[in-house]
Order: structure tokens, then C-alpha cells, then sequence
């Protein structure tokens, strides 16, 4: 059983090395060990995007009864997007799911992965505080998202007034990841996301 | 005598010629029987390396016909003298009809097939007014499973390449799947002394009826297609070839002695990678979806395999088989003969005729004991229409007894042992039901660790914490990872629930506990 997935990765992985999106540095995929059940991906954002000049780690873990059954792809790059889990990284993408299908490949799962970043589905959100940004106030969540692909997938822009606004609640004591969050998520309102981030230290104590 | 010593000189010459080019070693004689259609039978031995004219002056005289006067029929086809024994896939104890030509009948008339004639003019020079043709395996292509694809117009050399192969589940007695070969017989008499007026280039032509006539040998054929004929009116003055398999591993067991074509399965003339594991394998399966997409054999076992470990079989729309779609997702592409799941372990193909089973029976609105190493299906009596608005939660109508089972009575809705009032879906399994353990007369049994020491109550209980019923069909369920939108992934189910609220799964589930 075992044995068919591994050989099978084996040649997605070198179809994946040798494709032309590699060659435009697009996407990219490491082994993680020897045994081809775990690797690491990794997805440029594409341009014209707020993720353009970020790259996505992604965890790949395959299953035995690969490729009969999909493999388990999460953000380890953090990611401010509708379609996946701010928090864990999760996706929600129909082929990881029920549409998988035993043609697809990595290469196939990693370009589907970028074309999300290009083209969210706020109607089937992962994150729905995203998800609400993102249909109701898009400039917000275009500015969010860069912010975070600057922050965490080396992106280029570099915004002074957000990054004040963290550094703001960072003096406050509270850790720069949750300041982001609450932040992001009341649409970078500092007095609403104290508000949130002392009623949770409160509610903890 | 000249004539048994030129036979015997030129076996021997053959013989020799084989062992000189070392090609194929001498095999054992052959048995096998010749009916005649006058209603004789002949059991002969024959040496694998002759040839048909050998044959004809083998069974001429037992038949007091003259060889010349003979035609030997196998297989759908009249065999040409020149044909060699060992290359017309005859297996001991096969069957081969003689035929006694009509007198003053010119064979030369008969010849249809250019063809042949050409062939026969390469092969055999002088001897072209001969009648007959090549064995039916030798002149069968590889059969596309459609009508559309059809070969066309195949080259001597793309024939040989593209010569057919089949594969049979042969039930009995190899209970295995096996190489099979093609038969034909006459669909009005049944009898094999006919001859088929084309090649079946397709599986519908082999798998449908009246798709291509023969020409019946069977004297008393006619007598009932007269008949038949004069019953309904309907019945075509034609007849019909009905081809049937025998499986290539065992001693022919006679006219009867048939397998179950495994038509999915061919050899890989065109040299298909296959779809999982991309290795490019001498047999694959080939998918009944219209990209006819291919597996190895290998990979088809793994793939179903992992369905049937998730139980991810379905049952397909049109024909209600328990059955599998292509892997690459196709529409219409379940497979309809079922025999191809033969090629699991016996343990395996057990497993899924078990599934399939349960799954029909609870698809019928059945229910299945839940007592461990029982698992009855049981249908209970419907309820009418107004004992359900009288009491829909009424106890009785929770009661179900596992009858012509072990006798288990449980409820039908937790599907515990059976008890008064509310189910309880946090109590752990009641235990008064089964108590056989503290009535042996001398031991004083703490009820309580009687209990705890039953040999499942450990997987009963992991099950109890880890999982969550499925609202709609009950089936437990465990969450590892991911969100909370819980898709039930039971056959038919597909129940869309929140793992939260336990409840459908809507907007407000999405919105505020998306992540728990």
C-alpha cells in the first residue's frame, strides 16, 4: 500500500522539479524525509495580488492510501485570506476534500492552492471574520492581507500606520501575533481590538 | 501403411525441426473429444504439433467418412488443414465438431473470406482450394468495450500485436481469476458445431444477442427454429452466435463448464501508464468512463482496498451495484460486473459482499443488530400511518428483537439494549442486559468490574468519548482535524452537520464556530 504512494510521490515530485513553474520559482517542494509521507511545499503569490512577493509554506502530508485518497495540505505561513483558518492554517478547497481525485497530482494541488490566492470563494469561507472583511469592506481586508504577507511571507510593503498601531498594544504587553489578530479582525479599530484583547486576558485570569 | 509412415515421418520431422531451433519443448499428448453431428462422440489423443488434415485421417476412418469429406469446427471457426493443433487454444478434454460435408458440395464455392485465401495461398502455395480459416483466437483482435472504437483495417503485423487476451473469474474449480478463451455456440440449439459469419470486433458483440449469425451444423436445428417460428411468429428465420468464456486453467469440465468474463481487464496493447502509480504494466483494468482511464491491476486492488477499509463503496444509479467509479472521478463509471472485485483476497471480496449486504439492508430501511458478532439484518414491519401518529416514540415501537439472530432485543433509535423511556446517549452501554457472568453459583462477582471486564467494553467506551453520532443516519463519528463542518461520509448519507451543535450545518455555525 505503502509502496504505491511513495513511488507515486516520488515522480510528482521530480514532475513537480522539473516544471516550468519551478523554473519561474511559481512553486517549489521539498522533502521533509525519506520516507515521501511528509513534504514541504511552497507557493509564490501570485501577482497582482495583496499576497504578490510572499512565499507560502505549506505542510503536505500523505496518506498511505495515497492516491486514492487526497493528501493533508495546511498553511504553515500564516495568511490572512477568507478560504483558510487564520489560526491553523487550514483550507478549505473542494479537491483536498470530497472532489479529489486519484489524476491529480502535487503539481496540480499547488497551482490549485495559488489560483485561490488569485481568486478567493467568500461563500464557502474557512475564516469567517476574513470572509466578512473580504465582501464588505475589500480595500480593509487588501490592506490586511498585505500587511500579514509582509509580516510573515516576506513581503515588500512595509506599512508604517499598521505597524504603529501593533506597536501601540505590543507596549501594553500583549504578544505582537495576538495584537495582529485582534487588530485584523476589527478592521484595525485600536480601540475595539483592546477592548477584545483585555476582555480575553480578563476572562483567562 | 505409406500413409502411417509418412505420418510418422513427418511428426518426426516437426519434432526434430523443434528441437533444433529449441523454441518450444515437445509437450504431452492431448485428449479430446470429437462429436459428430449425427450424434457420435470420439475421445482421441492427439500429439499437440499436428495438424488438421492429421486429424481429418485420425477420425475419417473411425467415422467411415473420407478425411477429405470432413470439416472441423472449434471455437465458431472451420479449421484449415494446414492448422496446427497446439496453436488453436484447445485445452484437454476440449470438444471439436466433425462435420461430413454435404457429397458433391465444391468447397471451393464456400470460400468467402479473401482473406483466408491469401493467407492460405502464402502459407500453403499449391493447396489454395482448401476451405477453412485460422482459429478464432488467432484471428481476434483485442475487443474495444465500445461499439465506436472499433478496429479498422488492422495489418497482418498490428493483429498479431493486438491478438485478444481475456480474463474470467472461473468460480469453480479454480476460484480464481484466470486466463480465459472464447466460445461460441448456436443461440437457437446450443449446439458448438457452428460457424460465425464474422469476428466479433467488439464487447457488445460478444456480450449482446443477436449481434452476429452462424451458420448452424446441428441437424436438428432447423427442425426447431421451424418450430419455434411457428410458436411466434417474431422468431427470425437467422441464427445467432451466443459466446460464452471457459477458463484457460482447469481440465474443460464439459459444454457446460463456463466463467464470468472479466471485461474491464485486457492486456495493455497500447501501453498505458496507469493512472496511480504511473508504471506502465502488461495487464491493466480500463475504466468503463469515457476517458477509459487505467489502473494496473495492483493499483485497482489498492484502490479498492482503501474504499472498502472507509467503506466508500456506492451503489451506482442505474443498476444498484455495490460498486466503485474510476478513481480520477468520472461520471458514469461505475463498474457493472462485479466478478472484478475477484481479484481482492478471498477475505477481501468476503468483506465486501458483507458491506454491500449491510448497506442494501440499511439503504431498505433496515436496521442491523448491533450485538457484537452478530450484525443480523432485520427489516422490521413498517409502521402504518396511524400507529405512528398514535405513538411516534412509543416503546414498542422502539422495541426490535433480533430475530432468526442471536435474539438480541435493543432500541431502535441508540441501538443499545433495549429500555423504557429516552435513550441516553451519554450513559455508557447498559449493562443489565448481559449478566450471564455473575450467575455461576459459588462466586460472588462485583457487578460493577463485571462489567468493566468485558472484552470490548475498552473500544466501547473510546468510541462513546471520541466520537458523535451523525444526526441523520446515527453513524459514529470522529473529528480529526480541520473544521467543524462535518460532511457524514456514510454511503448515501452525506449528511452536511456541525460538530458543535450536533444539528445541520448553516451560515450562523459557519459565522460563529467555525473553528470551535
Amino acid at each position: 500500500m505503502a509502496n504505491i504512494a511513495a513511488q507515486r510521490i516520488k515522480r510528482e515530485f521530480k514532475e513537480v522539479i522539473k516544471s516550468e513553474e519551478v523554473a519561474k520559482c511559481a512553486i517549489k517542494v521539498e522533502l521533509v524525509n525519506d520516507s515521501f509521507t511528509e513534504l514541504k511545499g511552497e507557493i509564490a503569490g501570485p501577482p497582482d495580488t495583496p499576497y504578490e512577493g510572499g512565499n507560502f509554506v505549506l505542510e503536505i502530508k500523505v496518506p498511505e492510501t495515497y492516491p486514492f485518497n487526497p493528501p493533508k495540505v495546511r498553511f504553515i505561513t500564516k495568511i490572512w485570506h477568507p478560504n483558510i483558518s487564520s489560526v491553523t492554517g487550514a483550507i478549505c478547497l473542494d479537491i483536498l476534500k470530497d472532489q479529489w481525485a486519484a489524476a491529480m497530482t502535487l503539481r496540480t494541488v499547488l497551482l490549485s492552492l495559488q489560483a485561490l490566492l488569485s481568486a478567493a470563494e467568500p461563500d464557502d469561507p474557512q475564516d469567517a471574520v476574513v470572509a466578512k472583511q473580504y465582501k464588505e469592506q475589500p480595500e480593509m481586508f487588501r490592506q490586511t492581507a498585505k500587511h500579514w504577507t509582509s509580516v510573515y511571507a516576506g513581503g515588500p510593503a512595509k506599512m508604517s500606520d499598521l505597524d504603529d498601531k501593533i506597536r501601540r498594544l505590543t507596549d501594553m504587553g500583549i504578544e505582537e501575533h495576538n495584537a495582529r489578530v485582534a487588530l485584523s479582525s476589527y478592521n484595525w479599530d485600536l480601540e475595539r481590538a483592546t477592548e477584545q484583547l483585555f476582555m480575553t486576558v480578563m476572562a483567562k485570569n | 501403411m505409406s500413409f502411417l509412415f509418412n505420418l510418422l515421418k513427418g511428426a518426426f520431422l516437426r519434432m526434430l525441426q523443434l528441437i533444433w531451433f529449441g523454441k518450444r519443448k515437445i509437450s504431452n499428448s492431448l485428449s479430446i473429444y470429437v462429436k459428430t453431428n449425427t450424434g457420435n462422440t470420439l475421445s482421441i489423443d492427439l500429439d499437440p504439433k499436428w495438424d488438421i488434415r492429421n486429424l481429418k485421417e485420425i477420425v475419417g476412418p473411425q467415422l467411415g467418412i473420407s478425411p477429405e469429406d470432413i470439416k472441423i469446427i472449434f471455437a465458431g471457426k472451420e479449421l484449415h488443414n494446414s492448422t496446427i493443433i497446439e496453436e488453436c487454444d484447445l485445452g484437454q478434454q476440449s470438444i471439436l465438431h466433425a462435420i461430413k460435408l454435404p457429397p458433391g458440395k465444391n468447397r471451393l464455392n464456400r470460400k468467402k473470406d479473401t482473406k483466408n485465401l491469401i493467407e492460405e495461398s502464402i502459407d500453403e502455395g499449391s493447396e489454395a482450394n482448401e476451405s477453412g480459416s485460422k482459429p478464432l483466437n488467432e484471428t481476434l483482435i483485442d475487443l474495444p468495450l465500445e461499439d465506436s472504437d472499433r478496429h479498422e483495417n488492422h495489418s497482418e503485423q498490428e493483429q498479431q500485436q493486438a491478438r485478444a487476451h481475456f480474463y474470467v473469474y472461473c468460480s469453480l474449480p479454480c476460484k480464481s481469476v484466470e486466463a480465459g478463451k472464447l466460445r461460441v455456440r448456436c443461440a437457437t440449439c446450443g449446439s458448438g458445431a457452428v460457424t460465425v459469419d464474422r469476428d466479433p470486433q467488439c464487447w457488445p458483440d460478444v456480450q449482446q444477442p443477436r449481434r452476429i449469425t452462424v451458420h448452424c451444423e446441428n441437424h436438428d436445428c432447423q427442425t426447431l427454429l421451424s418450430s419455434l417460428a411457428q410458436k411466434d411468429e417474431g422468431t427470425p428465420q437467422v441464427r445467432y452466435a451466443q459466446f460464452y468464456f471457459k477458463c484457460a486453467n482447469h481440465v474443460s469440465l464439459g459444454e457446460k463448464d463456463e466463467a464470468v468474463p472479466l471485461y474491464l481487464i485486457k492486456p495493455n496493447l497500447r501501453n498505458v501508464p496507469c493512472l496511480a502509480c504511473t508504471d506502465t504494466r502488461d495487464t491493466v483494468l480500463v475504466f468503463p468512463c469515457e476517458a477509459g482511464h487505467v489502473t494496473c491491476l495492483d493499483c485497482f486492488r489498492d484502490y479498492c482496498v482503501a474504499r472498502l477499509r472507509d467503506r466508500q463503496f456506492e451503489f451506482d444509479d442505474n443498476h444498484g451495484y455495490y460498486t466503485l467509479p474510476c478513481p480520477a472521478g468520472c461520471q458514469n463509471s461505475h463498474i457493472s460486473e462485479v466478478h472484478h472485485f475477484r481479484l481482492l483476497s478471498p477475505e477481501q471480496y468476503e468483506q465486501y459482499q458483507r458491506f454491500g449486504t449491510e448497506e442494501y439492508v440499511l439503504r431498505a430501511g433496515g436496521l442491523l443488530c448491533p450485538r457484537p458478532d452478530c450484525g443480523m439484518g432485520i427489516i422490521p414491519p413498517d409502521q402504518t400511518d396511524e400507529e405512528r401518529s398514535r405513538s411516534p416514540d412509543e416503546d414498542d415501537c422502539r422495541r426490535i428483537q433480533c430475530i432468526g439472530g442471536c435474539g438480541y432485543v435493543f432500541c431502535r433509535r441508540c441501538l443499545q439494549g433495549f429500555h423504557v423511556g429516552e435513550c441516553d446517549s451519554q450513559q455508557p452501554t447498559t449493562y443489565s442486559s448481559t449478566s450471564a457472568v455473575s450467575c455461576l453459583s459459588g462466586y460472588a462477582i462485583d457487578p460493577l468490574r463485571a462489567s468493566e471486564a468485558k472484552w470490548d467494553e475498552a473500544s466501547k467506551k473510546t468510541i462513546q468519548i471520541s466520537t458523535k453520532p451523525c444526526p441523520k443516519c446515527r453513524t459514529p463519528t470522529e473529528r480529526d482535524g480541520g473544521c467543524m463542518h462535518m460532511v457524514c461520509t456514510r454511503a448515501g448519507c452525506s449528511f452536511q452537520w456541525c460538530w458543535v451543535c450536533q444539528t445541520e450545518w448553516t451560515r450562523d455555525c459557519m459565522g460563529s464556530h467555525w473553528f470551535g
